[in-house]
């Protein structure tokens, strides 16, 4: 058991997992997702479909084996971090303390002085003390914390997941589209969602600057008191009411569908494009393909359906009426622009962003902090041996060491 | 702005010919192993680096934005990073051999910009958010240094099979040395990679109401993330130095290439602008 634990706390299971999920991730950007059966095997094979199928990899990022990789690699982080808490503590301590000075990847002898090479290599001031031997001692130590950079990353990373994973399984997300004046219900919500108005802002060449959508959230959960709050929501500037965020997340064409008889007006519906309505009690249903600007004029497409079946499909022009509906007088007028709002409330963002954070302080710490000891003994002809260390330094380090020791050799000649 | 947008046309052909000149004085370097080349090359392509960034703000300011936001304007930038980071590990490391490798990579990735479309349209309203000179610029850092490895990694295989020994031990660092400056330039690049992968998590989650959404250039700045994540474990690990490591930043690169390339025209998404 203890034998396991360790195996899953490990650095090979990890590097494992990151090389599984790498091709998983990999593999689930070439499949397409969320497709049927049909799909696939119209685009592969009947086996390969029923092979991606059968392996999830129809929805590769959400299925089980995928969740259990994540799963798997959240344990991993939490183990490793927990079985190198004592070890970091104790090598952070240990940094600081001159009997733990050993190991030296670099020793230089023969020094005259070894405080300009502290300096040159900028580490704290060195403190003064006696090896075991008795002989006058200088050390210093370089950022210790960097000591702590994996472990950090490690951290960020896990309550990256964390905070995905919660924000996951608990969000709250509806879409809700309409027209300017439409008040509308937030999918099974206590909330309704009034569109005030809805702004395309254009440049002087007529490019898109911004959508905005001015908006009012209702809270319903009291029907004899209800809440109001205003918001304006536009792309990059989402809105926010009642712990929601609200996106403005797509516009389209919208029109007014008219029903007269007799000079009266029967039936007035809004519909946006690919909506369609059923005329009054007939079978005859109604769909606004798409709205047609050329100049100053203004087209709809339309498909009349009968039950399921395809009827006519033909273009409506802005005062015409659409021939096929005597003795009713049928048109689509008022061609607008709908709004798409989305309205989102996930608790756990804050946390994954916590998360990114924390793994960025962790990245820089193990890359940009990186932890050396430098140490100088006095001998006794009076010269000073200077011995450093640097984990991740390397080559580069005792380079560096050696060349400060040249110049401050030189320039002391 | 016409001016300064026929000013950056003019620019973009003389960094272009710069950069080649640039290739060339380094072939020659190594061809004749004369030192005065590799300077001149040093100074051809600091000259180039210094006129690619007066094209790129050049560009920036005749367009009234960044200059980061499609094929071309990235392309060019990267270029601009590449040469870049080259160009400080040159000098911070001594290493003018770097830039024979470097330059043929640079002059690659231009020629890519040079193959697509510059006119200069308005943005789109998700990109006109003040996230996109961090998104875009952390990306082009970490690309840069993603390159420089790959570049290290590939010279380091090279250095055991080359005949004249004496050029290679004065002008390339010893193996170890130059190891430890492909991992250096791997943490830059993957320090700048996270930066970007977070930036672009926070600007998603105000434009599109999601951060995270498994999007393919997402999805394979991830890939990226991990796999320059198991190089650096299988460093500590397994002791991959060396070899192995110099091949890992190599594929690494590969896949770095796939998402910037590959990715927008084989798996479009809504990064299919850049």
């Amino acid at each position: 058991m203890k034998k396991l634990w360790k195996f899953l706390g490990s650095m090979r299971f990890a590097i494992l997992l990151l090389v599984i999920l790498a091709a998983a991730c990999a593999g689930g950007s070439f499949i397409p997702q969320g497709l049927d059966f049909q799909a696939y095997a119209a685009r592969y094979s009947e086996r390969t479909a029923g092979l991606i199928l059968a392996l999830g990899l129809e929805d590769v990022f959400h299925c089980w084996w995928f969740l259990l990789l994540t799963a798997f690699l959240c344990g991993n982080l939490l183990l490793c971090n927990l079985s190198r808490l004592p070890q970091l503590m104790k090598r952070t301590k240990a940094a600081a303390d001159p009997a733990q000075l050993s190991a030296p990847s670099v020793t230089l002898e023969g020094l005259r002085d070894p405080d300009p090479v502290f300096a040159a290599l900028r580490m704290p001031k060195p403190r003064e003390g006696a090896d075991p031997q008795g002989r006058t001692l200088r050390w210093s130590v370089k950022n210790p914390v960097g000591l702590w950079g994996a472990w950090v990353c490690h951290l960020g990373i896990l309550l990256l997941i964390l905070g995905f994973a919660l924000g996951q399984a608990t969000k709250e997300e509806y879409t809700v589209y309409g027209v300017p004046g439409q008040t509308k219900q937030v999918g099974d919500s206590p909330y309704a969602l009034c569109i005030r108005d809805f702004r395309v802002e254009r440049e002087a060449d007529g490019a898109v600057a911004q959508y905005s959508a001015e908006l009012t959230v209702l809270d319903l959960s009291d029907p004899g008191d209800p809440l109001a709050v205003d918001t304006t929501a536009s792309v990059n500037h989402p809105g926010s009411a009642f712990g929601f965020k609200l996106y403005q997340n797509s516009m389209g064409d919208a029109a007014t569908l008219t029903v007269r008889w007799d000079g009266e007006t029967v039936q007035e519906t809004v519909l946006c494009v690919g909506e369609h309505a059923t005329l009054m009690d007939t079978p005859l249903a109604l769909l606004l393909g798409s709205v047609i600007r050329e100049g100053e004029a203004v087209g709809y497409g339309y498909q009349i359906y009968v039950g399921e079946e395809l009827y006519d499909r033909n273009v409506q022009w802005e005062g015409d009426l659409i021939p096929d509906f005597q003795p009713y007088q049928v048109s689509f007028s008022q061609a607008r622009a709908y709004t798409l709002i989305q309205m989102k409330r996930d608790r756990f963002t804050p946390l994954a962003l916590l998360g990114g954070l924390i793994t960025l302080l962790g990245l820089f710490l193990a890359f940009y902090l990186q932890t050396c000891k430098l140490w100088a003994v006095r001998e006794a002809d009076g010269s000073w041996t200077l011995r450093g260390s640097s984990p991740k330094g390397g080559a580069l380090f005792a380079e560096r060491l050696r060349e400060a020791a040249r110049e401050a050799e030189t320039k002391r000649s | 702005m016409t001016a300064l947008l026929n000013l950056e046309n003019v620019l973009f052909y003389i960094v272009i010919c710069l950069y080649f000149l640039a290739t060339l004085c380094y072939f020659l370097f190594i061809g004749l192993k004369r030192d005065a080349l590799g300077k001149a090359a040093i100074l051809i392509q600091t000259l180039g680096l210094a006129l690619h960034t007066a094209a790129l703000v050049c560009r920036g300011l005749g367009a009234g934005r960044l200059p980061l936001t499609n094929q071309y304007e990235f392309a060019a930038s990267f270029a601009w990073g590449l040469c870049l980071v080259s160009l400080i590990f040159i000098h911070r490391f001594k290493f003018p051999v770097l830039g024979a490798f470097a330059a043929p990579v640079i002059l690659l990735v231009i020629g890519y910009a040079a193959m697509q479309s510059r006119e200069v349209r308005a943005l789109m309203p998700a990109l006109r958010s003040s996230w996109l000179g961090f998104h875009v610029s952390t990306a082009i850092i970490a690309y840069g240094s993603f390159g420089v490895s790959a570049v290290l990694g590939l010279i380091f295989l090279l250095r055991e099979r080359m005949r004249d020994r004496g050029f290679w031990d004065l002008h390339v660092p010893a193996r170890e040395k130059l190891d430890l400056i492909s991992y250096r330039s791997v943490c830059l690049g993957l320090l700048f990679l996270s930066f970007t992968i977070i930036t672009g998590a926070i600007w998603a989650e105000q434009a599109w109401g999601s951060y995270w959404s498994w999007d393919p250039k997402e999805t394979w700045s991830l890939v990226t993330w991990l796999i320059y994540a198991t190089y650096l474990h299988l460093r500590i690990r397994r002791g991959w130095k060396g070899k192995a490591a110099a091949i890992f930043a190599v594929v690494g690169f590969v896949c770095v290439l796939f998402t910037y390339v590959g990715v927008n025209t084989l798996l479009p998404g809504v990064h299919s602008y850049a």
